[in-house]
């Protein structure tokens, strides 16, 4: 089973080196809990508009050592809660990468994906051939592949029901 | 072709002749830490119970767990969460540890730290224990796996090498050394990879330097970093009961590095990295100066015998400065009782610091917290806004030798001036 391509809009840019995803809601509601909160606080620094012209399948792109510094789950628990399926970036930052994958939430090493993106361009992640199509200018450009593990949690959907899947079928490696 | 000490320890845990980067494999951890936190272990516990139906982990006697973050307890749920850390430990019989220090320290304390082995963690900080010739990694929630199955899958890393030469200068610590890689190397170039230290120079560091350094590898990129063990390894170990026999695995000198980097210990000097994150990394003269309110020594980066040897020299015979807080929390009792020994906390002590038995908690200003306008320098392991406490304080990163200066002047300054 291949995981399904992913269509959606570049709902934001982050072309900042070494971003810290906790700039997203602002430090200072890091700790916020409620989810209606934090979505009327995430992004308002970046675009005030945000929550409202953000759409369901959009995606956000990043730039190099993406989610760099000590990412709290907050930011991207409001990214998902507005609908965001992915984050595509140059690269990323191991911590950040392990705690989302982890979760199930799908990030695309992508390097040159900075300079091939607009805001508001129609992209299309094609895992299978390793692929992030832009629809809008017809360009493309390779993804880093991902481990298997990698895939296989992005495939069942987080950590634990991998390791439940990798337990039934006797952790074949 | 040779191997990296990371690529021989990998493949004797997976019970391969060899391995390589990008091998994807099942590991064995010879041993699995943890310290009890919200969300981490008391979710483990639960998620072993409720999703996978174990009561206990897969060989237990590989496990230890540690209590040392909300200690103190500061409210009854934070007892609470201890509670259920004692009782899980004690129905499978796995070693806890608690008022003992930071675990990451503990655990070499009572023997954990063993050349050649693998460990895990969640926390990456555990990367301290390659100070001892070990690949020690953090795995964040993934080290679920290891509390569900004996092997976990692991994609074999790259490694990078740090190659130290010439000599340390006064008043240049440990945290000026791995500060310095940071600001040469930057925030990335270990992405995913192990950070190895090596070279002519890396004779110089103790023991309690190389923790330091490995301790803080995730602000490079890297996932873990590790020393091949040499003469001051073993004569650190020699007074240790270590919990395995020992695997004697050294890089070999033909070992394929991804990278390689000199770093010139003789150039180095003091400095600081200023808010708001960990690669913000400056001489300490363009922040001379600049006004401080608090102090913290201490963290499973700091905190050891050298680190309050070297502020209570400059402490000695003078005083903190007048309404300044300095924090000093040795990362371990035993370090408490050597420093006590010295007569470090003693002179500590009299010139004006605070000092208090170990605890993670100043790190993250769950105790000590700071109000906004404030500024800290510290020897913490993180400084990114509200780290110790309102997002509207600061947090300058630094040496002990300049957090102890900074006391005296309530300002930050060149520690050299006084050593």
């Amino acid at each position: 089973m291949t995981l399904p391509d992913l269509n959606g809009r570049v709902a934001w840019i982050f072309h900042e080196d070494n971003f810290d995803v906790d700039q997203i809601v602002g430090v200072k509601n890091i700790k916020l809990t409620d989810i209606g909160e934090l979505a009327h606080v995430a992004m308002t620094s970046y675009d005030p508009e945000f929550a409202k012209v953000v759409r369901p399948g959009d995606l956000i792109i990043g730039g190099r050592n993406f989610g760099y510094g000590h990412p709290h789950y907050p930011p991207m628990k409001v990214m998902r809660h507005f609908g965001i399926q992915a984050v595509i970036a140059e690269s990323f930052s191991p911590g950040f990468w392990r705690g989302e994958i982890s979760m199930g939430f799908p990030l695309v090493a992508c390097p040159g994906i900075l300079e091939a993106v607009e805001r508001w361009h129609q992209l299309t992640v094609v895992w299978q051939e390793g692929l992030v199509r832009n629809k809008t200018t017809g360009h493309e450009l390779k993804m880093e592949p991902l481990s298997m593990a990698d895939y296989k949690m992005l495939q069942c959907g987080g950590l634990i029901p991998y390791l439940k899947a990798s337990l039934a079928e006797g952790a074949r490696l | 072709m040779g191997s990296t000490i990371t690529e021989k320890i990998l493949a004797e845990v997976a019970g391969k002749s060899i391995v390589k980067p990008g091998d994807e494999i099942m590991a064995r951890p010879d041993f699995v830490h943890s310290y009890d936190f919200p969300g981490y272990t008391d979710a483990f516990f639960r998620e072993m119970k409720d999703e996978f139906g174990l009561e206990a982990p897969p060989a237990p006697e590989r496990f230890a767990l540690f209590i040392d973050h909300l200690y103190p307890p500061q409210a009854p749920k934070e007892e609470d969460l201890h509670i259920i850390t004692r009782d899980w430990a004690g129905r499978q019989g796995i070693p806890l540890f608690e008022h003992r220090g930071i675990g990451h320290q503990v655990a070499a304390e009572v023997g954990y730290a063993v050349p050649g082995r693998f460990i895990v963690h969640f926390d990456g900080h555990i990367s301290q224990l390659g100070a001892f010739g070990m690949l020690a990694l953090g795995l964040r929630r993934n080290v679920l796996e290891a509390f569900v199955r004996e092997k976990i899958s692991i994609q074999v890393p790259a490694t990078t090498k740090v190659n130290l030469q010439g000599r340390i200068p006064r008043g240049v610590l440990a945290r000026d050394i791995f500060h310095s890689i940071l600001a040469q190397f930057g925030p990335s170039f270990c992405r995913f990879q192990v950070l190895e230290i090596g070279g002519p120079a890396v004779s110089e560091l103790s023991m309690a330097s190389r923790q330091t350094i490995c301790g803080l590898a995730m602000f490079t990129g890297a996932t873990t970093a590790i020393v091949n063990p040499d003469d001051c390894t073993d004569s650190a170990l020699s007074q240790i009961e270590l919990r395995l026999k020992p695997r004697r695995v050294q890089s070999d000198a033909d070992a394929h590095y991804s990278q390689q980097f000199d770093l010139d210990l003789d150039s180095l000097e003091p400095l600081v990295v200023a808010p708001p994150n960990p690669a913000n990394v400056h001489a300490i003269h363009d922040f001379e100066g600049l006004e401080i309110n608090v102090g913290y020594i201490g963290s499973c980066a700091s905190g050891r015998l050298e680190d309050l040897r070297v502020a209570a020299d400059i402490l000695k015979d003078r005083k903190v400065k007048q309404s300044f807080q300095l924090y000093i929390v040795p990362t371990s009792r035993l370090i408490m009782q050597k420093a006590d020994d010295e007569g470090i906390l003693g002179a500590l002590i009299k010139a004006g610091a605070f000092i208090t038995s170990p605890s993670c908690d100043y790190c993250f200003g769950h105790i000590g917290t700071m109000t906004a306008g404030q500024k800290a320098i510290s020897t913490g392991t993180l400084n990114v806004p509200g780290r110790m406490g309102s997002p509207d304080s600061e947090i300058y990163l630094a040496s002990p030798a300049s957090v102890a200066a900074a006391a005296v002047e309530g300002q930050i300054v060149d520690p050299r001036r006084f050593l």
